[in-house]
């Protein structure tokens, strides 16, 4: 079926307008689908700004959307800087490689503390930062 | 229920040469292709993965797998 033109201008607005979207199941604070989740949990990781779009209201007409659009039908989707970048396959494999830091202009995080081990703000000063010259 | 040896088979005549491995992580419905084909030398990994995709989109289209994880490289 063709996808609904209305809906199909509105996605590429939405494309267009926020360098970095993404489409999930469910909200990044409620995300209904683990794979979904998984890509949250990496732009967190990047700590980047990003649009999300909760896709479960209008999942079938978003589907022949992007079907169209990007020649892709399952969620999540994240785009940057216009361009379907992956799903959760391919965020995490860039998020390893480094290439989706590359590609978002930000810094490649360090490996992955649990939260627990995270220094508090405002917390521990023992260790003063390295002094360079 | 989807046919691992078939969707092998098809990912293989879409990209002739490729070493290709399919498994079922789970109820016969998810799955996961792994995939080295020259093919996807150049190509940015959207489109690796379009090229597998597009070789078994018939049996999403049936409903014969509901998620397919993929992983590309070049050989």
């Amino acid at each position: 079926m063709a996808a609904d033109p209305q809906l199909k201008a509105k996605v590429e607005e939405l494309i267009a307008e926020n360098p970095v979207l993404l489409f999930m199941k469910g909200t990044p604070d409620a995300p209904r689908c683990g794979f979904s989740m998984r890509v949250v949990q990496v732009l967190q990781a990047l700590d980047v700004q990003y649009g999300a779009i909760d896709v479960l209201p209008a999942l079938q007409p978003l589907r022949e959307v992007t079907s169209e659009l990007s020649d892709w039908q399952t969620f999540p989707q994240l785009y940057v800087k216009g361009e379907l970048v992956g799903g959760c396959d391919i965020v995490e494999e860039m998020l390893d490689s480094g290439e989706l830091a590359e590609l978002l202009g930000v810094e490649q995080p360090e490996v992955e503390v649990p939260e627990a081990d995270r220094i508090l703000p405002g917390g521990s000063q023992t260790s003063p930062p390295m002094q360079l010259g | 229920m989807a046919d691992l040896a078939e969707l092998k088979g098809m990912i293989e005549a879409a990209l002739p040469g490729a070493e290709v491995e399919v498994v079922d992580e789970g109820g016969g419905d998810h799955l996961r292709a792994s995939v080295t084909s020259e093919q996807f030398e150049g190509l940015s990994r959207i489109d690796q993965h379009r090229l597998v995709r597009a070789a078994v989109r018939e049996r999403f289209e049936d409903g014969s797998i509901h998620a397919l994880s993929i992983r590309t490289s070049t050989p």
